[in-house]
């Protein structure tokens, strides 16, 4: 707000140093409510037809960031890019931004029509042509033969598809999703998220996704911005947030981990070696960078990451399985471990042979079997 | 029946009231077919002439009168009622929710008479309204304000409002702001998105407290009365006229029965006007 450039003049941002013009551009994007801080100095690029997701517990500025880039607060600090415009000061509705709330939002004093047209309505869409575009959103979630109903006359995925068509017919630049499928429960969540992820690619509609739901974030998503206590902590793809989380919060936020605790062994460039007993293993170096050899760090491994061997063998941790958990497509192990500096060890393994080869009380031996191992320096848990 | 076992105990009181409201029902439609003998508290034999009388130019007129009044002052109230109700639900303000929510409601603390008077004051021929006028030299004799039906509508606006404001005020609130939020980002502009989404949603509110308005006016007595001073007849003050003056209780009484229906009447109809209304905005 203190050194707003003119619109005009201001440089497109990442014209000249991206290939691509992003869809959206935030820079340093700041937001306070009263004394607390929403959003700190957020920066994100999202390509065209993206799908960004924002991923964090509530109260982590994930819905202040959405309302800023559709306009309905607006930034203390930064600006804000559409399509390389500088809309920072532009009102919500000349953004041209398509949204669907979590409750859908869907006009309730009209049909489903009615409200599908609106969008095109207010643009001065000629009525054959709204007529037309109508139907055509109307079929592409599937809704064709719905028109004339109210709202409360659907289902709530239908009014979820209805919420998705209104947002979709404007043709706009941004998709915004607030956590459209925290209303639905669990069956049909997953089948609309397969829907929504196929019409989105079809349409290559550049989309913002709020969750809190790491499965969501993590199976829709082309990159996730992690964000806690108003800070975005990590922007990657869905696999290197699982595989190479930044910092502990996002390593414990997003998929399950266990904590073991162990020793700097060695620095060897990017790669460091550390040690939990007799496990050694490789991990990223850079998180662990002001930590010295024979330092105490904090190692994070998946379940799915740990193996199950004979007791003794070399290279592995003693451990006694204390109990099982069958879920289907794999088991869960719960393994008390001394060595391991933490009470229970959960080990993922695929398949059911691990019901059989380790019933509870077997005495057996902890390996690590993946690469994808972080460590961190000791703290507190989150 | 055990689910509720309380629910006598709570109703009973309600029970009551209808038991002694119907009872004095009953007293004013048997006084109504009872003949007026003039001089006497006294009445006579049943006779219909109380109604017949009614269609006299001088009563039917007092009934349109009264119709026309207790319209314009529910136009008028919904009219000014609307935007304080609107800010109200809509400001962030504490201090400007507060002002409204005095401004708007101690009226109902303070009772219809004194409120009247304070009209009188503000209305009369050496009131504030004209002394304002006529010291700024925008008139050269004092405008009549006192004792016509403009004053009397001014009044009862006045009393009225605070009961407007309330109910449109929850009709408002009401409204999910993601509709307002969800047509702003669909492209409308603040004036669309009052017409097409506020509007048409808070009708429910509307209809609720123009009906409450125009009943409320129709019963209201002192600030016709005082306003009025005689020359504006309404329903009420007919009835005092004749009840408390000429001490013709059979006449007052079918006055006050035709008045009742009367106003059921509107209000049916006011109902049923609106109903499409209501139904647009989703509510039925």
């Amino acid at each position: 707000m203190l050194m707003r450039t003119d619109p005009m003049t201001a440089p497109t941002p990442s014209a000249t140093s991206d290939k691509i013009r992003p869809a959206v551009q935030l820079d340093g994007v700041t937001k306070r409510f009263g004394d607390s801080m929403a959003l700190h100095e957020a920066w994100l690029k999202i390509q065209p037809s993206e799908f960004m997701t924002l991923l964090g517990p509530s109260g982590c500025g994930k819905t202040t960031l959405l309302n800023l880039v559709a306009g309905f607060l607006e930034a203390d600090n930064g600006e804000i890019f559409i399509d390389g415009d500088l809309v920072t000061e532009t009102p919500a509705h000349m953004r041209e931004i398509g949204i669907v709330f979590q409750n859908y939002a869907l006009f309730p004093h009209m049909s489903v029509a009615k409200n599908v047209a609106y969008g095109l309505k207010t643009r001065g869409v000629e009525k054959r042509e709204i007529a037309r575009r109508v139907d055509e959103a109307l079929a592409l979630v599937k809704l064709t033969g719905f028109a004339d109903r109210k709202p409360k006359q659907l289902s709530g995925g239908q009014q979820q598809r209805v919420a998705l068509a209104r947002a979709l017919v404007i043709k706009p630049k941004v998709l915004l999703l607030d956590e459209p499928f925290s209303a639905l429960d669990k069956n049909l969540r997953g089948s609309m998220q397969v829907e929504l992820k196929q019409i989105q690619r079809e349409l290559g509609v550049t989309t913002i996704f709020v969750t809190h739901d790491q499965g969501e974030a993590l199976s829709m998503s082309d990159r996730i911005a992690v964000m806690s206590a108003g800070r975005i902590r990590q922007i990657a793809a869905p696999d290197d947030i699982y595989r190479r989380p930044a910092d502990r919060f996002v390593a414990s936020f997003v998929g399950d981990a266990n904590i073991l605790n162990g020793r700097l062994v060695e620095k060897r460039g990017d790669v460091a070696v550390v040690s939990v007993g007799d496990i050694s293993a490789e991990v990223p170096a850079a998180p662990i960078a002001a930590l010295s050899i024979g330092d105490a760090l904090d190692v994070f491994v998946r379940p799915e990451h740990l193996a199950v061997t004979a007791r003794g063998a070399s290279g592995s941790l003693p451990g006694t399985v204390t109990t099982q958990v069958f879920q289907g497509g794999h088991v869960d192990l719960y393994i008390e471990a001394p060595g391991s500096g933490h009470e229970r060890v959960l080990v993922r393994s695929p398949g059911i042979a691990a019901l059989a080869a380790s019933p509870v009380g077997a005495e057996i031996g902890l390996t690590i079997g993946s690469d994808d191992i972080v460590a961190f320096p000791p703290g507190e848990t989150a | 029946m055990n689910t509720r076992p309380f629910l006598g105990w709570f109703v009973s009181p309600a029970g009551l009231v209808a038991v002694g409201l119907i009872a004095a029902m009953l007293a004013v439609f048997q006084y109504s077919v009872r003949a007026y003998i003039p001089g006497t508290l006294e009445v006579g034999g049943f006779t219909w002439a109380n109604f017949e009388a009614m269609l006299r130019p001088l009563y039917a007129l007092a009934f349109w009168n009264t119709v026309l009044i207790c319209f314009e002052t529910a136009v008028f109230t919904l009219l000014l009622a609307y935007p304080l109700a609107f800010a109200l639900t809509r400001t962030n303000s504490t201090a400007l929710r507060s002002f409204i929510l005095i401004v708007s409601v101690t009226p109902l603390f303070l009772g219809e008479v004194v409120r009247t008077y304070s009209w009188m004051i503000v209305l009369g021929n050496n009131g504030f309204l004209n002394t304002l006028l006529l010291k700024l030299g925008l008139v050269e004799r004092p405008l009549r304000m006192m004792f016509t039906s403009g004053g009397v509508i001014a009044a009862l606006v006045h009393v009225t409002m605070p009961i407007m404001v309330i109910m449109l005020a929850a009709a408002l609130s009401h409204i999910d702001r993601n509709y307002e939020k969800a047509a702003e980002s669909l492209g409308a502009g603040p004036i669309r998105i009052f017409m097409t989404i506020t509007l048409p949603l808070s009708m429910p509110g509307i209809v609720a407290g123009f009906s409450t308005a125009f009943a409320w006016t129709f019963s209201a007595f002192a600030t016709p009365q005082l306003i009025g001073g005689g020359r504006v007849a309404t329903v009420s003050t007919l009835i005092y006229q004749l009840g408390f003056s000429s001490f013709n209780f059979p006449f007052a009484a079918s006055l006050s029965i035709i008045g009742l229906a009367l106003s059921l009447a509107v209000i049916a109809l006011l109902k049923k006007a609106a109903s499409p209304l209501e139904r647009m905005a989703g509510t039925t």
